[in-house]
């Protein structure tokens, strides 16, 4: 038995519902999502703590701290429920792998769950306690709430690496033979790239404050100062982090190029040059109207970040003969078209009205009353969901009783 | 077959690891259910304070929705993919089963979660902020998407206890295994207990309400949702018992309805006469009685509610064709998938599965303990743990009996 033929096995014998190619876009697109929600919640997080412990330095600072504990409160909601649809993707296609990983690691992915519930409710009591006349300890709230996220950071990273060593897996399981079924250890971790991903929450965070600080422009509640104070933050933030992400990166191709060529791929150099171009955009025109710009800017960095962790991965696995080409297909017509029209109808109809009322009742003072369009947007979103439910009901009835009582 | 596709095995030693994906299960079912109930409540109550313009209703509205973000989307939303990591190092080929029959019904719910996790955010925190109609259609669409995150993971749960009839493993098609025998029973009392669930946390939080005339409104409202839930719950239960498979009856009647059934008599007793009370005379509801109720509902009602279901499947775990152990029961020639059992059969489970090491494919009398020990686990920690003992004991002197070497 070859690591080859243990991976080929361990697929699923129902294969795929799809083609695997449109799982790997949809895997590696998704993660984009999931990973800008995860920056910019690390990078808040410490935002909030620097901007508390400064606070009597510059009133700003405690404005800011508390704004970024409201982010990054939010920002762990939308990290979770964005990392679900990665997590489903990458089992569909690279199953063996992950679940592999996983069980090795067992107890560390349920510890996984314990601690980020843990880590969520401290940053809980930090967001309730973060007022002026809060004393100084809350920030140990904080800190131990950012202390676990990026432990559970490192068990994701762990969890991804171990899979990329398939060859490694039997040594792990049963060290000299004697079989370890505690899920107890942390087999394998890569440091270069955990701290390069780690390292992107600076720009992340710096490039949403370029942003955050033009949203804000059009309240007249606000002070412009503050709004000056954000930008330059971020503009400075994210001059020193891109640097610091560069150098990281490159430490993380050193760390490949020991197991394979990748150093020298198209795509690697690309990432070195978007790294430049985003710095040298940021030093010269972070300037009020552009946040929009600048932080759309950084979105192909992340697309391409996630390409290259694909890349990694294929390159990885390739040696054993696994490539996700020659994975079974079934393919499911119902429930593909279930995805589609619920991804661009409620998606599209119901997101956007969400996304669209917050965003508009965030920019004014007072109560927001919805425009007609966006009143219209509203009523399509109540109907498309009744449709959904009408369909769904209609055509499940229908396949019940079929299998229930005809021959 | 030479090889089959297993992984290796994670052991919880004295629990088992079903047990830690129960609990998990558990915590995750009460916030959930009471998140999706809540929905509806919210919408309920706010087309009231619309119609009838009691803006006061909003003010409870915002007060359970604070309490509904902590509660359910903090804790519910971390546990739902608790859950997945707790089944993948649990049953990582059942897991695996459910994923690559039903990705694209999770993919539709993970568009629906989406929905529901920035709807919240702009229910709760734009009350008062934007105009009353336009909130009210946040409120319904919310909780329209809440519900449709509850229908799809239905079907795959339902699934998981049996497709019903040959179609499935005949078509493969997702068609036949989502809208299995059991599914509209099976949403029958999820449905029902989501109110259950959502009003009798709506009194907790109702019963901190200082403005005694919201209180008493407020509870009034709510108790007959709760009564009429609970009422629904137990009678989709009755017709879900008609719809479950030989295996899954005769546990039910050999071992867990005679543990279990009076406890879920209680619970329902006891909760129809709160809720009653609650509306008959609202002021008597107190924060301690209230959250009390809710413990004692999670702990009596939902946790044996879970148990019965995941320990009715047994052997199964997967839709009557993966066994607890992660080996092929049947074939699904829509599938194009194949049995494993005849294989197992011929040439051992030490010889086909991938994770054993060399030195213990082959019996001798100095691994043999070693040997029985993994099988053990392999063959039966999905369901039960080793140690004498032990909630779900399988071999209760398997420490005692192990001879000393000589």
């Amino acid at each position: 038995m070859t690591t080859s033929s243990m991976m080929i096995a361990m697929r699923d014998p129902a294969g795929v519902p799809g083609p695997p190619a449109l799982f790997e876009a949809l895997f590696v697109g998704t993660w984009v999502l999931h990973i800008a929600f995860v920056l910019l919640t690390l990078g808040a997080c410490a935002l909030s703590i620097v901007g508390f412990l400064l606070r009597e330095r510059d009133p700003h600072w405690a404005t800011l701290s508390s704004s970024m504990t409201s982010v990054a409160k939010i920002g762990v909601s939308l990290l979770i429920v964005l990392g679900v649809a990665p997590l489903l993707f990458t089992q569909v296609i690279y199953d063996p792998q992950w679940y592999a990983s996983n069980v090795l690691s067992a107890s560390w992915a349920i510890a996984f769950i314990g601690s980020l519930i843990v880590a969520y409710c401290l940053w809980f009591v930090f967001y309730a306690k973060n007022k002026k006349a809060a004393g100084r300890p809350i920030v140990f709230y904080a800190i131990g709430a950012l202390t676990i996220l990026l432990l559970d950071g490192l068990i994701m990273h762990v969890l991804t690496y171990q899979s990329l060593l398939p060859e490694r897996w039997m040594e792990w399981y049963a060290p000299n033979g004697v079989v370890d079924t505690s899920g107890t250890k942390l087999h394998a971790i890569q440091w270069s790239r955990y701290l390069f991903m780690i390292s992107l929450s600076a720009p992340a965070v710096g490039l949403f404050l370029l942003a955050y600080s033009d949203y804000l422009a059009s309240r007249q509640d606000i002070d412009s100062g503050y709004l000056s104070f954000a930008r330059t933050l971020g503009a400075k933030v994210a001059i020193v982090g891109l640097p610091a992400s560069l150098a990281l990166l490159l430490w993380w191709l050193v760390d490949l190029s020991k197991d394979n060529d990748l150093i020298s791929h198209p795509l690697a150099w690309l990432l070195v040059v978007s790294f430049l171009t985003l710095f040298l955009l940021v030093k010269k025109a972070s300037v009020p109207g552009r946040g929009y710009a600048l932080l759309a800017a950084g979105a192909p960095i992340l697309c391409l970040v996630s390409l290259w962790r694909e890349i990694v991965r294929v390159a990885a696995l390739s040696p054993f003969g696994y490539s996700i080409s020659d994975y079974k297909v079934n393919i499911d017509w119902p429930s593909t078209i279930l995805f589609v029209t619920t991804l661009v109808g409620v998606g599209g109809l119901v997101g956007g009205f969400f996304l669209t009322v917050s965003y508009e009742a965030g920019r004014v003072q007072n109560v927001y009353t919805a425009s007609p369009n966006v009143a219209r947007l509203g009523v399509g979103a109540v109907t498309v969901l009744i449709l959904w439910l009408s369909i769904f009901f209609t055509y499940g009835a229908a396949i019940w009783v079929r299998n229930a009582f005809l021959p | 077959m030479n090889i089959i596709g297993a992984y290796p095995t994670f052991y919880v030693p004295y629990l088992g690891s079903a047990w830690v994906m129960g609990i998990i299960g558990v915590i995750h079912v009460v916030a959930s259910h009471t998140s999706v109930g809540a929905s509806f409540l919210f919408a309920i109550l706010e087309t009231k304070a619309y119609r009838d313009n009691q803006p006061e209703l909003l003010d409870f509205i915002k007060r359970y929705g604070l309490f509904l973000l902590v509660f359910s989307y903090v804790i519910g939303s971390i546990t739902g993919p608790g859950i997945w990591y707790a089944i993948t190092v649990a049953s990582p080929r059942g897991v695996s089963g459910l994923i690559h029959n039903f990705v694209w019904v999770w993919a539709t719910e993970w568009v629906y979660f989406t929905v529901e996790v920035i709807g919240v955010y702009a229910l709760v925190y734009l009350i008062g902020k934007v105009d009353p109609l336009t909130h009210l259609k946040l409120t319904w669409s919310f909780a329209l998407s809440s519900w449709a995150t509850m229908l799809l993971i239905v079907g795959i749960l339902s699934f998981m206890m049996w497709p019903g009839n040959e179609a499935w493993y005949e078509t493969g098609s997702t068609n036949d295994a989502f809208y299995n025998l059991n599914f509209f029973a099976h949403l029958g009392i999820r449905t029902g207990s989501m109110f259950v669930m959502a009003v009798v946390v709506g009194f907790v939080v109702a019963s901190g309400v200082k403005d005694t005339a919201l209180k008493t409104s407020v509870i009034r409202m709510l108790a007959p949702i709760g009564i009429v839930g609970g009422f629904f719950a137990v009678m989709m239960f009755l017709y879900y018992l008609q719809t479950l498979p030989t295996n899954a009856l005769v546990m039910l009647r050999s071992h867990l309805l005679p543990r279990y059934a009076d406890g879920m008599i209680l619970v329902f007793v006891v909760t129809t006469l709160y809720l009653s009370i609650g509306w008959a005379r609202p002021q008597l509801i107190r924060p301690t009685i209230a959250a009390a109720l809710l413990l004692f509902l999670a702990t009596i009602g939902v946790w044996p509610e879970e148990r019965m279901r995941e320990s009715m499947r047994k052997p199964f775990v997967v839709g009557q064709y993966i066994y607890g152990n992660q080996i092929i029961a049947r074939d699904a020639p829509g599938k194009g998938v194949v049995a494993e059992v005849d294989a197992i059969a011929e040439k051992g489970l030490l010889s086909l599965h991938p994770f054993v090491p060399e030195r213990l494919r082959t019996i001798n009398s100095d691994n043999r303990f070693e040997v029985g020990e993994l099988l053990a686990k392999i063959a039966c920690s999905n369901c039960h743990a080793l140690e004498p003992g032990a909630p779900c004991a399988v071999c209760p002197t398997s420490s005692t009996a192990r001879p000393t070497k000589t």
